[in-house]
């Protein structure tokens, strides 16, 4: 009885603690959520606080990782409002319906990556630096993107090159932009700035940013009067309930704009699953377990697939919020369902204090979060090496000159192309008639060990190949080995483990015989599987 | 250091950088409003034509067009000073948009060229006569480009786009894509002094809001209006090196004279772009239209519409820049036709042997 009675007040001690941390969570999301919602989708706000309540919780019981913190996210909210914006205009009744198929679009595709196992497992090709690139490229994008409105500027609506309309666009922050915006922008990005200096604050700061812009606002309102100073407010959100069903838009109508958008489906499905796999990867590795990656996929496709009929925004992981519940100490998903059912509290009992905060506040923060994303920390390693660096730059500036989708091809291509080109140069050293090969021996690194073998064979026409540090011959390296060694060129050397030597030996034997013009043996080729 | 005492720094520097700009800010503000508050130079199109259309502040304002057309206006509302002058500034910038006639230079056309890749591209160069053309007895002629009808268009459903566009996103497609530039923040400046102008012209010739009139756009010249010949550039290009060469030159890179673009380019990196109306590949009516109605000066007319639409037809197969929703591969490609084309033309012509043509004189560029 004791017993139970323990495990009982642990439990409930448990729950206490990650309450907290979902409280903590819940007021960091919100102001977050709101943000991408209506600075970065061009969606009415609900769209946000959806996706921080029920993306939350899907994803919290979907996917069993122990720190997996879901919902809105930056990136995937920015690819929305990049591929919507020549469709419709935004926060109009058709580009709602437009980004609730281009969410269902992307949640089908991701169910594709569930479906077929080889596609999940591409995910884990793309590497450290083409993600970064992506995330800092699309960080930069995120401050340019704010400026129009933390200068209380209309946005611009047609999609050019980002660059450059971030150019005009600063410019036009500076000489005609609205001074009341201007200043409410700059309290809440300085007071976050200081607030994140302050321990106690830190992970509060943005939450005390947008306090101090709202309530500078509310000042001005109180002397000037809106009428006058013209901010931009979000709207109220008290006609909000616990649920909003919508449904997406398909007519025959929308269906060549549908089609168009396609592209933009698969970008904002493999930013969101890119995003997932990598934070789960980095984060598991950090508290040392282990989650399959496919179970994540699987918990944003049912979501992503459930989300557009809850007008919400799509869910992945956000990697923020996850290292907040890390450093909070969180350790359970109670507290990702706790903050979702905070959130949900705060929704139905203070929508009239969200409806007064103003737009410039919300584009300070999204500054400051794509100033957050470009991490000095986790780029620096990538300078290391020049291969990365290409890769980095490669993918970052990509997002900056081409689109999204164009920077996922491009970093992903480069990622394999280095990948693929690490492995077809082997290490080989030659030594006083050694040739020692430490890689592979493969179609792709064989004109390679090749080219030193010939050149070292002209200088000592006996050479010994050293074998034992290669990890992965192919078909084609073993003809090749048995075709030098039935020359009696060679002679090779194999210190590896008994069983991978007798087989190489058995192979390059075998295939010596059939270069010597015999006819192989049956028990030969029924050997062949085991290379 | 320890990595607080860097953290706050860090801070402190951003605080600075960010005083700077708001700093900075606070001096283009203080620049703008002395602009919007100064006394306005006319160029010489514009003092002719606000003159005539007798604009002046005061409480009432009756049109003089109306009047000598013989209709009895009713008094208007008339204009304060600065509405006065934020038409005259608009009147500028259709008239001389990249400010080669402004003595101030970029500021006091609001730094438009920004907005504008090309060095001497204008609104006139489409909006004929200041955006409001009139035959010999002062009537105004259908299918030009009337700015004050376009105004009165406003918020009407555009068949291109498909959208519902007002004035100033109109504004902004006439930068993207016939100046092959940027767009403006549609509180920019430019807009709404070319809003004003178009706005005082749509009342200056007695246009009531929500009508569609004869003089906005362009009379458009489709396919059914031809002898069905079907459109060729081949043909195009003879009729272009008769009729047209002399002006804007036989790679029709236009004719440019101390800044002041004498005939514009209608290919080339000072054209319009490959997303243009005026490209006959997008619309294949609109170009034909204008040069129908407007082309030869001094011989309009004289172009039958099968002419007109092999002539547009050939223009739209030379080099210009891309329009900005192709994106940057086919604007690197339409950037190296228009570098390599244009003498690789040249060379050819010198293969035939052909007889130098007074056409080939007079072409500057």
């Amino acid at each position: 009885m004791n017993v139970v009675g323990g495990a009982v007040l642990r439990s409930v001690a448990a729950l206490r603690a990650n309450f907290v941390v979902g409280l903590t969570l819940a007021v960091v999301t919100l102001p977050q959520a709101i943000a991408f919602a209506t600075t970065l989708a061009g969606l009415p706000p609900h769209f946000g606080i959806y996706a921080a309540i029920w993306g939350v919780l899907f994803t919290a019981i979907l996917n069993p990782s122990r720190v997996f913190s879901g919902g809105p996210n930056t990136t995937m909210s920015a690819a929305i409002g990049i591929t919507l914006l020549p469709v419709a205009p935004p926060f109009g009744a058709d580009y709602m319906g437009y980004a609730l198929t281009l969410i269902l679009l992307a949640g089908l595709v991701q169910m594709l990556f569930v479906l077929v196992r080889p596609l999940g497992r591409m995910l884990d090709l793309i590497n450290e630096p083409v993600i970064n690139g992506l995330i800092c490229g699309i960080g930069l994008f995120l401050i340019f993107k704010s400026l129009t409105s933390f200068g209380g500027l209309p946005i611009n609506t047609q999609v050019e090159w980002p660059l450059w309309i971030a150019w005009q666009s600063l410019l036009a922050v500076l000489e005609l932009g609205n001074m009341h915006a201007i200043q409410i922008g700059l309290i809440t990005l300085v007071t976050s700035l200081v607030a994140r200096r302050v321990y106690v604050l830190r992970n509060w700061s943005i939450l005390i940013g947008v306090a101090a812009g709202t309530a500078y606002s509310q000042y001005l309102n109180a002397t000037i009067g809106l009428q006058n100073t013209l901010i931009e407010q979000i709207a109220n959100l008290s006609r909000i309930g616990l649920v909003l069903p919508s449904v997406p838009l398909f007519n025959q109508e929308a269906m060549s704009d549908i089609i168009a958008i396609l592209p933009g489906a698969i970008t904002l499905a493999l930013l969101g699953l890119f995003q997932t796999v990598a934070a789960m990867r980095r984060m598991n590795r950090k508290i040392g377990s282990y989650t399959d990656s496919r179970k994540g996929i699987f918990a944003d496709a049912v979501s992503n697939c459930v989300l557009p009929f809850l007008s919400s925004l799509p869910t992945c992981a956000s990697f923020n919020r996850m290292w907040l519940v890390y450093s909070l100490g969180g350790h359970s998903r109670w507290s990702s369902v706790s903050s979702a059912i905070v959130l949900l509290a705060m929704v139905l009992f203070l929508a009239p204090v969200i409806a007064i905060i103003p737009m410039p506040a919300m584009a300070a923060v999204i500054m400051l979060l794509g100033a957050n994303m470009i991490n000095w920390e986790d780029i620096r390693p990538h300078f290391s090496s020049r291969r990365e660096a290409t890769v980095f730059l490669a993918s970052f500036l990509s997002v900056l000159f081409l689109d999204l989708f164009g920077a996922v091809v491009a970093g992903s291509v480069l990622a394999i192309a280095y990948s693929k080109w690490e492995q077809a140069h082997p290490s080989i050293t030659p030594e006083d008639g050694v040739l020692k090969i430490r890689g592979n021996i493969y179609y792709g690194s064989l004109p390679v060990i090749e080219a030193t073998y010939h050149r070292a064979l002209e200088r000592n026409p006996k050479i010994r190949l050293d074998i034992s540090e290669c990890f992965y011959i192919d078909q084609e390296g073993i003809r090749w080995l048995a075709a030098a060694k039935a020359r009696q060129a060679i002679e090779l050397i194999d210190r590896r483990k008994g069983q991978d030597r007798r087989r190489l030996q058995r192979r390059t034997a075998a295939d010596a015989k059939r270069m010597a013009g015999r006819r192989r043996s049956r028990q030969d080729r029924r050997q062949r599987h085991l290379f | 250091m320890s990595s607080r005492a860097a953290g706050w720094i860090r801070i402190v520097v951003v605080a600075a950088v960010l005083a700077a700009l708001y700093a900075l800010a606070l001096h283009k503000h203080a620049e703008r409003e002395r602009l919007r508050d100064a006394p306005v130079a006319l160029t010489a199109d514009c003092r002719a034509k606000l003159e005539a259309y007798g604009l002046r502040a005061g409480g009432h304002y009756r049109s003089p067009y109306l009047q000598r057309t013989g209709v009895n206006p009713d008094a208007r509302q008339g204009y304060r000073e600065q509405d006065v002058r934020a038409i005259q500034r608009g009147c500028n910038l259709i008239d001389d948009l990249q400010g080669y006639q402004a003595k101030g230079g970029a500021p006091e056309r609001w730094h438009a060229s920004r907005f504008v890749r090309g060095t001497s591209t204008t609104c006139v160069h489409c909006h004929q006569s200041v955006g409001d053309k009139h035959d010999g007895e002062g009537r105004r002629i259908p299918g030009s480009n009337n700015l004050g009808a376009s105004w009165v268009m406003a918020d009407m459903y555009d068949r291109f786009t498909g959208l519902l566009l007002p004035h100033e996103l109109r504004q902004m497609q006439c930068f993207i894509n016939s100046s092959n530039g940027f767009k403006p923040n549609a509180a920019d400046d430019v807009i709404r002094d070319i809003t004003a102008y178009s706005r005082f012209l749509s009342g200056a010739l007695g246009m009531k809001i929500g009508n569609r009139y004869p003089e906005q756009g362009i009379e458009e010249i489709p396919a059914s209006a031809t002898r069905r010949r079907g459109d060729d550039y081949v043909r195009g290009a003879h009729t272009y090196r008769e009729r047209c060469a002399a002006c804007h030159g036989l790679q029709a890179l236009g004719n440019v004279v101390d800044g002041r673009t004498r005939y514009p380019a209608l290919a080339g990196p000072e054209s319009f772009s490959l997303d243009s109306r005026m490209n006959f590949t997008a619309v294949n009516t609109i170009m034909p239209g204008f040069i129908c109605r407007n082309m030869p000066p001094g011989a309009e007319g004289s172009l039958d519409p099968q002419q007109c639409r092999d002539i547009a037809y050939y223009l739209s197969t030379l080099p210009r820049p891309a329009g900005d929703r192709q994106g940057p591969l086919a604007a690197l490609w339409q950037q190296g036709m228009m570098i390599v084309m244009p003498p690789l033309t040249r060379y050819a012509e010198t293969l035939g042997g052909r007889p130098q043509t007074h056409t080939q004189a007079h072409s500057s560029r």
